[in-house]
């Protein structure tokens, strides 16, 4: 009983940690601009088939080169979606809504893509971290990656935001448009940043934790839909929030599978949505006070 | 120097300025009074290219900054401290002041010796350097807000309301500093709703009025002006 | 028409005369019929032609077509953005199909069935659609379009999802009319009845209400109009039609599973109406047209870029032609035939002359307040906005409310008009405490406002947007003002309230609360860009409303001469505590006014 409950809350934790992951690239995107990228589940997903056909059992040295590589690639890549993204809303049009339509549309030509390009399967792939035993139950290596990378992004972003000149402009620019814009911050090139980086975070957790999810064109859906989850029940914005949001609803899909079965997961996510929205819109932990004038 | 022609500008739809002229020398300082409403912040919005004005131009020593967006017109050296004391909540007083460096042309390096500059008038921003920007009363607010524009040096500042949610005491040293400021060869504008504050650092006076230029005179003429003209209109007001 | 202009000639004589120009503001009847007749062409061209491949085709093609004319209604009108109709067309075929496929009951039963289960997966959407929106609402939408399939499969014993559902209805196949079968009649009327339908409502007393919900929750409340209640009604009625939808879907394919409701045909639905162009009534069929039709149908051999193409046109759409490729066309017409602006644009005169032939309406001098606020406190926080403020406001009087920024006087409207909610206090308002009441219900018990910002929608000819407020009126109209409505209608109708210049839009604001019949009107910094004869105006407009409707006013002001030259009480605030009240003449030399001059602590 006990071991099983370990069980569930570490692969819970683990797999909430990738919603966090999913979550703070959110955060770094919507403090910047007020957009939420839906496409952040599909470019997750993206770097997964990354390892698949670069890293896949490769060795150390290989697999930290591509990593590095396919962060940046892809980080390139959601820079110039932000590009776009970013294009329709120049002035104060009256059509400020617009991104939510060219981002869902963004997701939906990556899946496509790699529909056409490696069809509808997914991939199984493995990793540079062996499987490890707890309570006796075997544990992929990746579960590890997950917890690391969530953590490891968390303190990188903290510093990043809160150390550097050009982080601490994209935490000013979140906390008051109008003085950013005053004070002379590049606003435009910062949120292009912010996008470039969101797309780091995704990219390179998915690459990191490619054995343990899905990697095929369908998944991002039901990622970018928990990590949404994550970013909402922490506080949409909140890094911190995200870290313990994440696990949170991974330990609660990770139960639901116990006790229901795991297809009712989704529901679950839904559910949980719903009820969140309905009683707690700013989240249960809240988010700081930002005023954008 | 800053020159501004024949500026009309609004918010959306709502025509506010109608057509307002003004000039600002370095070494100088501009008191802009009006009533609420009166348009001052709308004229230094357009003026630093948040609103964009639907007629007119603004001039930056002879260069025309009509139409840039604000973070552009900051870095030409033109540089806006909005009303109430905004500064960036949850970095510290140091990264606050550290952001100015933004719009500073030319040479980042000079960082330092503006830190000390600016720490030399007002220790209270070493002593809370580290210290979260909210933590602070509203006029050290209002001084860390100038501070950080002070760190850019602007070939020209706009300032409005400087005294608003400013405690009476921490008045004077604000403004004595844009006085040195300016002296330094610095275009200095203020927007005050209360003139008779800010009225003694300041060179010339312009009163708004409707979106409309209705005095503009030697700052120690305004004082006879204003008595005259609120005298004729409590008298209209009593009458009518 | 013509006895109209008769009878209007005979009251209105030598009036100044409105303007009389050609052109249309909105395209919607032509839309409807060139609508009509694509959707004529889909559904039973094919059968005419014979070719069965098509006929099944076109069949499915149109019952697209009747959900993506839904969805438009549900994304613009009522301003609600789904990703998840799919999944509502799934509950509709999946509720007749279990009802009558599986356990064979009546189809009457069925198709009852389908339009429940729509609306309840409706409800599933509206709830949330009541306390979020935007892309919380998104989200919501689209996990729900995700979910759908994937519990078809889990809930196998009820829905069969692992096997299908198959039921055939021989009897829609047979020829009715002209060789066509029933079914072909049913696919053809049913998309037909779901553009009527959006025309017949976006033109109604309750599409307008539904738009101003949409466009502006505050307008809408100050008129009397709770914006939850129209975006649920929004959902509900969407989803009974996409209910009907998905029970005509069951026959038309004859087996259904949850292959055929995946997430991408939500995904399909909403791209469709986005490049047709959102809110155009034609935009989702020539939005299928280009989505589904050409890639589907024409150039099959392309099927499997389908979703790619989809997601390219769209991005593209959105970039480059936001309208979407109807309303592009649209907006051309819009600029090419339109009317309305200049000085003409919105004249305030016919109204001010019908107002001096109404009897003017006494108000004894010692009537009861029609407002009375008794110690309100608002609190924001550790700020303390309102500090126990009374405030009496008869009715036929010009109320002036000044005082600095940050004075409360913007707290003390929204409390008053319901907006925000007293921390303490109460008021009342024609007799009966509201404290607690929400900000529709005191607007319906008589109390109007206008904002700082006119609540002027362009996407409403300048006559709709007067209308607003006749929708919200609970009396009927008195003669006069009845011929000046329709005066105003024969001027205005089909006139762009974009070419208005501010002042013409402060002026539309105001008579359309009028026109609302309140007791009392609310208005906010009203002055602000106002021209000096435009001002003029306007004073003399407020003072028409008091001394002949008798009408109450509160008029929050920066311009102090305005204030003073017209109002007949002024009160005072200053950090939420009333300083000074009383006639302007008594106030003019009150020290406590004095800081609100320019130059005023010098006297």
């Amino acid at each position: 009983m006990l071991s099983e409950i370990a069980v569930i809350v570490i692969r819970g934790v683990a797999i909430g940690a990738l919603f966090s992951i999913i979550a703070m690239s959110f955060n770094i995107v919507h403090n910047a601009t007020r957009i939420l990228n839906f496409a952040q589940g599909h470019i997750f997903i993206l770097g997964g088939f990354a390892a698949y056909f670069l890293a896949d059992n490769a060795g150390l040295p290989t697999w930290l080169l591509m990593l590095v590589l396919i962060t940046l690639v892809i980080g390139v890549l959601v820079a110039a979606q932000g590009w776009l993204t970013l294009l329709p809303l120049r002035g104060n049009t009256s059509e400020q809504d617009s991104w939510m339509i060219s981002t869902v549309s963004v997701s939906v030509i990556i899946a496509a893509i790699l529909m056409l390009l490696y069809g509808p399967f997914a991939y199984s792939v493995s990793g540079p971290v062996p499987a490890f035993r707890i309570f006796g139950v075997k544990t992929p290596g990746a579960f590890v990656l997950a917890i690391a990378a969530m953590l490891g992004w968390y303190c990188l972003l903290s510093f990043f935001l809160r150390r550097t000149f050009t982080g601490l402009a994209i935490s000013a620019l979140s906390q008051d448009f109008d003085a950013a814009r005053a004070a002379g911050l590049g606003v435009r090139r910062l949120q292009l940043l912010a996008f470039g980086i969101s797309g780091m975070i995704a990219g390179s957790a998915g690459f990191m934790v490619a054995p343990i999810i899905s990697v095929s064109p369908d998944a991002g859906m039901r990622y970018v839909l928990n990590g949404f989850i994550a970013a909402v029940v922490g506080g949409i914005g909140n890094n911190s929030g995200a870290v313990i949001g994440g696990p949170l609803v991974g330990v609660m899909a990770m139960l639901m599978a116990y006790k229901v079965g795991g297809a009712y997961q989704d529901l679950a996510s839904l559910i949980v949505l719903v009820v969140i929205l309905m009683f707690w819109p700013q989240g249960l932990f809240g988010r700081a006070a930002a005023r954008r004038v | 120097m800053l020159e501004v022609r024949d500026l009309m500008a609004g918010y959306g739809d709502i025509p506010v300025l109608r057509g307002i002229s003004l000039h600002a020398k370095p070494g100088e300082i501009l008191l802009i009074g009006g009533e609420n409403g009166a348009g001052k912040s709308t004229l230094m919005r357009a003026i630093a290219g948040f609103i964009k004005p639907s007629q007119g131009t603004v001039l930056l020593d002879g260069r025309p900054l009509t139409g840039l967006p604000p973070e552009k017109v900051a870095q030409s050296g033109l540089r806006l401290v909005l009303d109430g004391h905004r500064v960036f909540p949850e970095l510290t007083v140091y990264d606050n002041l550290r952001m100015g460096v933004a719009a500073r042309r030319g040479d980042r390096a000079g960082l330092a010796k503006s830190l000390e500059e600016i720490y030399a008038v007002f220790p209270i921003l070493k002593e809370k350097a580290k210290a979260r920007a909210h933590d602070l009363s509203g006029g050290q607010q209002q001084i860390l807000a100038l501070g950080q524009a002070f760190v850019a040096q602007p070939r020209v500042l706009l300032c409005d309301e400087p005294s608003l949610g400013v405690a009476q005491a921490l008045l004077p040293p604000i403004l004595s500093f844009l006085r040195r400021w300016a002296e330094g060869g610095t275009a200095v504008v203020i927007v005050d709703q209360h003139v008779k504050i800010s009225l003694p650092y300041a060179d010339r006076a312009m009163i708004v009025q409707r979106g409309e230029v209705v005095l503009d005179c030697p700052a120690g003429e305004l004082d006879q002006q204003l008595a005259n003209m609120h005298e004729a209109r409590q008298r209209t007001y009593a009458e009518s | 028409m013509a006895s109209h202009n008769n009878t209007l000639a005979e009251t209105a004589g030598p009036e100044v005369s409105l303007p009389a120009r050609k052109g249309h503001f909105k395209s919607d009847g032509l839309q409807l019929r060139l609508g009509i007749l694509l959707i004529l062409l889909t559904g039973i061209g094919p059968s005419l032609l014979g070719n069965s491949y098509w006929e099944h085709t076109f069949q499915l093609v149109n019952i697209y077509i009747a959900v993506a004319v839904l969805q438009n209604f549900l994304f613009v009108d009522a301003g609600q953005k789904s990703f998840g109709q799919g999944a509502i067309l799934g509950f509709g075929a999946y509720g007749l199909a279990i009802a009558s496929g599986i356990h064979g009951l009546p189809l009457a039963v069925g198709v009852l069935a389908a339009v429940g289960a729509a609306m309840l997966g409706g409800l599933l959407f509206a709830l949330p659609a009541l306390r979020v929106q935007g892309f919380h609402l998104g989200f919501v939408t689209l996990s729900a379009a995700i979910v759908f399939p994937q519990l078809l499969i889990q809930f196998d014993d009820v829905t069969q999802g692992i096997n299908g559902i198959s039921l055939y209805l021989p009897a829609l196949t047979k020829p009715v009319v002209f060789g066509l079968s029933g079914l072909t009649l049913l696919v053809t009327a049913v998309p037909i009845a779901a553009l009527l339908m959006h025309y017949g409502i976006r033109n109604a007393r309750l599409g307008r209400r539904m738009r101003l919900a949409a466009e502006s929750a505050e307008a809408a409340r100050s008129l009397g109009v709770r914006p939850g209640l129209m975006r649920a009604l929004g959902f509900m009625i969407v989803s009974a039609g996409t209910g009907i939808c998905g029970a005509l879907y069951v026959p038309t394919v004859g087996f259904i599973s949850p292959q055929g409701f995946l997430v991408e045909l939500s995904f399909t639905l909403f791209f469709v109406v986005v490049v047709g162009g959102r809110g155009q009534l034609l935009g989702p069929i020539i939005g299928i047209w280009v989505i589904y039709i050409v890639p589907n149908v024409l150039l099959v051999q392309l099927v499997e870029y389908r979703l790619l193409i989809y997601g390219f046109l769209t991005l593209a759409v959105v970039i480059a032609f936001p309208d979407g490729l109807v309303g592009t066309v649209e907006a051309r017409r819009r600029k090419r035939f339109q009317r309305g602006g200049g000085e003409q644009g919105f004249r305030l005169a016919p109204f001010t002359e019908t107002l001096e032939k109404i009897a003017p309406r006494q108000v004894p001098a010692e009537a009861a307040p029609i407002l009375e606020v008794r110690g309100a406190v608002k609190r924001f926080g550790q700020v303390v906005a309102l500090d126990g403020v009374d405030l009496q406001v008869r009715p036929g009087e010009v109320h002036g409310l000044v005082g600095a920024n940050g004075s409360g006087k913007t707290s003390l409207l929204n409390v008053i008009s319901g907006f925000s909610q007293m921390d303490g206090g109460s008021y009342s308002f024609r007799g009966r405490d509201v404290t607690r009441q929400n900000a529709a219900s005191i607007a319906r018990m008589g109390l109007g406002r206008t904002f700082q910002t006119p609540r002027i929608f362009t996407g409403l000819s300048v006559w709709d947007n007067i209308q607003l407020g006749l929708d919200a009126r609970p009396t009927p109209l008195e003669p006069e003002m009845a011929a000046l409505a329709h005066r105003f209608k024969e001027a205005y109708g089909e006139d762009n309230p974009g070419l208005l210049a501010h002042g013409q839009r402060r002026l539309l604001e105001v008579i359309r609360v009028v026109f609302a019949d309140p007791g009392l009107v609310l208005f906010d910094e009203p002055a602000a860009g106002l021209s000096p004869a435009e001002r003029a105006e306007f004073s003399r407009l407020l003072r028409q409303l008091s001394k002949r409707l008798g009408v109450a006013v509160i008029l929050v002001e920066h311009d102090l001469d305005l204030v003073w030259d017209i109002a007949d009480r002024i009160t005072v605030l200053e950090t939420g505590t009333v300083v000074a009240s009383g006639p302007p003449q008594a106030l003019a030399r009150d020290p406590a006014v004095q800081h609100l001059f320019v130059g005023g602590a010098h006297a």
